[in-house]
């Protein structure tokens, strides 16, 4: 072999490699951005919670605005600061959409998470974003009509006190207080932003 | 000669391994910058375990907490569950990456407010009775290393 069929050889094989790898690699247009579009037509049932600052937080609260929902607990180190720190980056790239749009924080855990504390954990994520709570009957109302899962102590254990399972999705409500899709974990801000926006302005 | 030349070059190439804590590496490590007033935090690092055999992250502590475990997040089915793991195993000449949404170290009981920018130091045992001492930058989520938005 002479040294031009070498170099010949060595970009076809490179050639057919780029064909292969490009094969390969998720097409970004067909991608689906981790969203499931749900559009109920049912408005979410009666329930009523409290936010930081003890005001009542019910259907009411989630009529006429977009509503980015996370349901976790303060006590959570790992997976409830990475969606809420993703809502941060949402929420700044939101621009003026945000005029139409709220974020919350849904407690799990009122046990340990005090209006004071839900006050201190949503405002050092974004001083708007709203956090709630109550007691397990009003949160069972809540979460049992938008399909979300916890269990407290379910696991765990250690020194660390109790854990408490939940969906790790994000959840978004309409203006007219209906399920209208769910954003899987691990969520991308930028791409949720986009989604939101193109949503919120059609 | 020129074989005698080979086994002294041989034995300088082994020598280093006769140390075993060259063999045994944790880097990268940070810990998530958290709300005022919170009770634990997560850490982040990567082990890597250059040795012939396994080892096991058994214990984590540091003199900023009261005390420190091992966690790990699993999603199923869509719900987050985490679990406290009695330990970690780092496969021979293999490495274990601890990054949000898996495995973390749990720290908790902060003795003091730990804002990012600071620095705290993490101290991993491990079952052979090895330690490592390393350092740990307190960053928040979107400044974090192995953060990719």
């Amino acid at each position: 072999m002479n040294q031009r069929q070498f170099s010949l050889s060595v970009l076809l094989a490179v050639i057919l490699l780029f064909m292969v790898t490009a094969f390969f690699l998720p097409k970004p247009a067909l991608d689906k951005t981790g969203m499931t579009l749900i559009s109920r037509n049912q408005e979410i049932g009666k329930f009523e919670l409290r936010d930081q600052h003890q005001q009542v937080f019910d259907p009411a609260r989630l009529r006429g605005k977009w509503s980015l929902l996370f349901f976790g607990y303060t006590h959570c180190p790992d997976i409830c600061p990475t969606a809420m720190a993703t809502l941060k980056q949402v929420h700044a790239r939101m621009g003026l959409n945000n005029r139409n749009t709220q974020y919350v924080f849904v407690s799990l855990d009122p046990e340990r998470d005090t209006p004071a504390i839900l006050e201190k954990y949503t405002g050092y994520f974004d001083p708007e974003f709203i956090g709630v709570s109550g007691g397990h009957g009003e949160l069972g109302k809540l979460t049992k009509s938008l399909g979300v899962y916890y269990q407290r102590g379910a696991s765990a254990g250690g020194s660390g006190g109790y854990a408490v399972d939940h969906s790790a999705a994000i959840f978004l409500i309409d203006p007219q207080a209906r399920l209208h899709a769910l954003f899987s974990a691990p969520q991308d801000a930028e791409r949720m932003a986009q989604q939101l926006r193109s949503l919120e302005n059609s | 000669m020129p074989r005698r030349i080979l086994y002294l070059m041989l034995l300088a190439v082994l020598w280093p391994s006769a140390y075993a804590d060259t063999m045994l590496h944790a880097h990268s490590a940070w810990v998530r910058e958290a709300p005022p007033g919170a009770s634990v935090l997560a850490a982040y690092l990567t082990i890597e375990n250059q040795g012939d055999k396994t080892e096991t992250l058994v214990g984590v502590s540091s003199s900023d907490f009261a005390g420190g475990e091992i966690h790990v997040t699993k999603i199923e089915n869509g719900t987050a569950s985490m679990t406290h793991l009695t330990g970690m195993t780092i496969p021979a000449h293999g490495r274990q990456v601890l990054a949000p949404g898996g495995t973390h170290l749990m720290l908790m009981r902060p003795r003091r407010t730990l804002h990012a920018g600071d620095n705290v130091n993490l101290r991993l045992r491990f079952k052979s009775g090895k330690t490592l001492s390393i350092p740990a930058a307190v960053m928040r989520t979107e400044s974090a290393p192995d953060h990719q938005h």
